[in-house]
């Protein structure tokens, strides 16, 4: 193995930019990082080079662990995104420089010096100063240079990202014949897929600090085993239907689940289409054919050989698209498929059928618990009732100050799972303050919510003369950029639960968010909406109002609507809570970063404070 | 090309611009080559080659190298300092390096005398050593360093942080020592702006006249710099003696001048 990263974690103060990657690279292979902006795979890439330090973790090239050594002795080529060739030296003298600093003789300096000027395309440009060459022609320089030297291991930073994309397929072709010719094993790191295969022999895709998946790239593409995956690496939809007699179900459609993907009844299967599976016809499909339904034409966008065209379908029952996320108010979903440039739809309405899928891994969500003091079961059974519910794993975290408080934590946390029946949650504990250690953990592991029990004798995030902004449950409302529950009252079963709603921006996350997870719970909702005026809507709020309905019946949640006069809109709430004995309060929370959570009259914080049932507060980009 | 046609007010507001360039530069140059020759040719040579005249100016010359000697090496590694690395204190330290600016160089003098003269503070130390440092050599080097100092950390810093640590990585990755990075990479990306930097150390170290006046004690012949040789020469009423000096020292400023304007020329269109 040329390259292995065993568990390399880096942060940059509090911020976790790599998080438990690892990944190996066999002799001579072409190793593609893909990822986003902000990945980290720059980042990885330099802790290879030996340009920055891995918080945790080994480096071994070629079976030498270089974690401790410095840039020079790893015997690394480094190409970077913006050249970095030496300005004031020719050519010739960029590319010997490593040639001189190995004390090599001139003659053997000058002999590889011409041969790789050959190599990478650039013969008789040796006497040429960097200001006198193109980018393209900077950037081969760039890689002669690192290569001049033999190398054990080549690592190249987004190295075609500052050129046009002429030069880019040019150059890549040229980087794959001169590594398959040397044989070196060498790591690409780009934001551009088709770059990864066009490259790689493997592509691992990194998000946020993570290894999601590795594998060849045809693999992932045509098998991804995450949503994520799927959606990132190309084009395509999720959607979400249910398991019934081994076979999955979206509505008429029934597809065969292959062996290894769980399918139990009733159990949720994701679908993933991609436009070049999609399948339009006039006609009704013969039969045998995978028919998904009839699909509304809205657009259809010309990409030079193809055209891109996005159907709308009506809503299937039992069917949900899961990604990417459905716009606010459609009731069905989009899918979008390839038509030939020169044969574009002319008719509006067409079947279609599916003449390709895949089916994904079942998504499992995984929440996070936080109670330390809220001195009862309840929150714990809501907890488990919700894992049931979800088909999700649970986080049981708890914040220590140091080792002794934490022995006391695990064993009361242990009396308390059992007494709860949560034993397959997972027990966690952190050291520090409690409300920033849960925001670490939220960005380090994915979780779908929070489920956070106030402390029983003060619950608060009352008036701001009080420990407002510095209460345990302010500081995460203020934070999380994941929906949390806070948990009051003892109720283990959520059966009744009411969306507050206004017209505008905010809206939108919380009745998705909500009407999911009322779907799951096999609860009923009941939106409600809170005027000072009069009980009866303006136009923009009607609207908004149908929307959110929309949206709701394509979750399969039928739900009523209410409307309701009330002085202020946290007062409404709390009355149409009680009065229709509610057991679930979803509102919108302001998203992490802002400060209207402590202002006096804030609907949040008030309905928080008053209610007596449990209150989901969903952060405006929340999906 | 068509030639610019200047309205009768654009001419005389270049009139005046002229006017106050002519009044402000040329005419003390003029008058001091008038001076320096109102006598006669062989007076003025002989006044330039006077022995006290010849110390004069070797020790200005002297003391103008190794004041910018010492200002390049130091200078370069406080640019080094200050931008490459962070530590508690780097605004002081950067704001410190201005002192000289703000500082008159009388008080510069006055500080060194105050230190290393009878009863200073740090006598003791240049007592063991054996040297005298006010009234001597070494004192005059230390206040001709003090008062050129800002200038080659005031170019270098700007250039540095301009080429990034980029190529110096790329540097480390092919193998080179930190100081071979400096040596092959940095050193060469910055020269231009150093340059510049060194010869305006230079410029400022010959022209000092405050500060060694007061540290130098003016021993003509032994401590006598070619500012202080002019000072006193005017005391004396040595008239052609002061204007010859004053020409032979305007026309080393003036090479110096023409060498700032090169490097500053070549600092300027690097990218």
């Amino acid at each position: 193995m040329s390259i292995v990263l065993e568990n390399i974690v880096k942060r940059y103060g509090k911020q976790l930019i790599v998080d438990r990657v690892s990944l190996e690279v066999g002799d001579g292979e072409f190793f593609v990082l893909l990822g986003a902006s902000g990945s980290g795979k720059s980042t990885i890439l330099r802790m290879i080079a030996g340009l920055a330090r891995p918080n945790s973790g080994r480096i071994l090239l070629h079976g030498r662990d270089v974690t401790p050594l410095s840039p020079q002795q790893r015997d690394t080529g480094l190409v970077f995104q913006n050249y970095s060739i030496f300005h004031h030296m020719s050519v010739a003298e960029n590319i010997a420089f490593g040639l001189k600093i190995r004390k090599k003789p001139k003659g053997e300096r000058k002999a590889k010096t011409e041969q790789l000027l050959d190599m990478v395309g650039l013969g008789g440009l040796g006497s040429r100063l960097p200001s006198q060459l193109s980018g393209g022609q900077q950037q081969r320089v760039a890689v002669a240079r690192a290569l001049a030297y033999e190398p054990n291991v080549l690592l190249l930073d987004e190295p075609f990202g500052a050129l046009d994309v002429k030069i880019r397929t040019q150059l890549r072709r040229s980087l794959k014949e001169i590594q398959k010719n040397l044989g070196v094993a060498t790591i690409l790191v780009t934001h551009d897929q088709e770059e990864a295969f066009e490259l790689a022999d493997r592509i691992g895709v990194l998000e946020r600090g993570r290894l999601l998946e590795v594998g060849v790239g045809e693999e992932l593409y045509a098998r991804p085993k995450t949503s994520f995956v799927a959606t990132f690496l190309g084009a395509g939809t999720v959607l979400v239907g249910s398991a019934a007699s081994g076979k999955a179900h979206f509505n008429t459609l029934s597809i065969p689940v292959p062996d290894d993907i769980p399918r139990e009844e009733g159990s949720r299967v994701q679908l993933l289409i991609r436009p070049e599976h999609v399948v339009l016809s006039k006609e009704e499909p013969p039969e045998g054919a995978h028919v998904l339904g009839r699909g509304t034409v809205i657009e259809q966008n010309f990409n030079g050989a193809s055209r891109r065209a996005t159907l709308r379908m009506p809503h299937m029952p039992a069917t949900r698209q899961i990604a990417p996320p459905i716009p606010f108010g459609e009731e069905g979903f989009l899918v979008d498929a390839i038509v030939p440039a020169d044969e574009p739809l002319t008719d509006k309405e067409v079947w279609v059928s599916l003449r390709n899928w895949h089916i994904l891994g079942p998504p499992v969500p995984r929440l996070m618990v936080f109670d330390t003091a809220s001195g009862s079961t309840g929150p714990l059974k809501l907890a488990r009732h919700l894992m049931e519910s979800l088909e999700a794993t649970a986080t049981l975290l708890a914040v220590a100050d140091g080792p002794e408080a934490a022995e006391s934590l695990r064993e009361r946390h242990k009396r308390r799972k059992d007494d709860a029946d949560l034993s397959e949650a997972e027990f966690r504990i952190r050291y520090g303050d409690a409300a920033e250690q849960i925001i670490s953990e939220q960005a380090e592991t994915p979780y779908e919510m929070v489920i956070l029990a106030p402390a029983q004798k003060r619950f608060s995030i009352p008036d701001a003369r009080a420990d407002g902004p510095g209460s345990l449950v302010g500081k995460v409302l203020q934070q999380s950029q994941v929906p949390v529950l806070i948990a009051k009252g003892e109720r283990d079963r959520l059966s009744k639960v009411l969306i507050c709603t206004a017209a505008g921006e905010p809206g939108k996350s919380d009745v998705r968010v909500g009407g999911r997870l009322a779907r799951r719970l096999k609860a009923s909702v009941t939106l409600l909406y809170v005027n000072a005026q009069s009980d009866l809507p303006g136009p923009l709020a009607r609207v908004h109002l149908e929307r959110a309905a929309g949206t709701l019946r394509s979750l399969d949640v039928d739900g009523e609507i209410r409307y309701r006069q009330a002085e202020t809109a946290a007062a409404g709430i709390l009355a149409e809570a009680s009065e229709g004995a509610f057991d679930l309060i979803v509102v919108g929370g302001h998203g992490p970063g802002s400060r209207k959570l402590f202002k006096l009259n804030d609907v949040t914080r008030q309905v928080v404070a008053g209610s007596n049932c449990p209150v989901l507060v969903v952060p405006p980009d929340a999906t | 090309m068509s030639k610019q046609r200047h309205s009768a007010s654009e001419w005389a507001l270049i009139a005046v611009v002229v006017l106050y360039a002519a009044v402000l530069l040329v005419g003390p140059l003029l008058s001091i080559l008038w001076g320096a020759l109102s006598a006669g040719t062989g007076p003025f040579l002989r006044e330039v080659t006077s022995a006290n005249a010849l110390n004069a100016l070797k020790l200005t010359l002297l003391l103008g190298a190794g004041a910018t000697v010492i200002n390049t090496v130091f200078g370069v590694c406080i640019a080094w300092v200050l931008v490459r690395d962070n530590f508690r204190g780097r605004q002081f330290i950067n704001g410190l390096v201005d002192l000289p600016f703000a500082v008159s160089p009388v008080i510069a003098g006055l500080m060194l005398v105050l230190l290393f003269g009878r009863d200073g503070w740090f006598t003791w130390i240049a007592d063991a050593l054996g040297i005298k440092v006010v009234f001597a050599l070494p004192g005059m080097l230390l206040a001709t360093t003090f008062v050129s100092l800002p200038f080659v950390v005031r170019e270098v810093m700007p250039v540095l942080k301009q080429i990034g640590t980029e190529q110096e990585n790329a540097a480390y990755t092919m193998g080179a020592s930190p100081w071979q990075a400096f040596w092959h990479v940095t050193l060469p990306s910055i020269r231009w702006g150093l340059l510049y930097g060194v010869s305006l150390t230079l410029a400022r170290a010959v022209g000092e006249f405050g500060a060694v006046l007061i540290v130098s004690g003016g021993v003509s012949g032994l401590t006598e710099t070619s500012t202080l040789f002019i000072f006193r020469s005017l005391d004396d009423r040595n008239y052609v003696g002061a204007y010859a000096m004053a020409m032979v020292l305007a026309m080393i400023s003036f090479t110096i001048l023409m060498l700032m304007e090169f490097f500053k020329k070549r600092a300027g269109t690097r990218q």
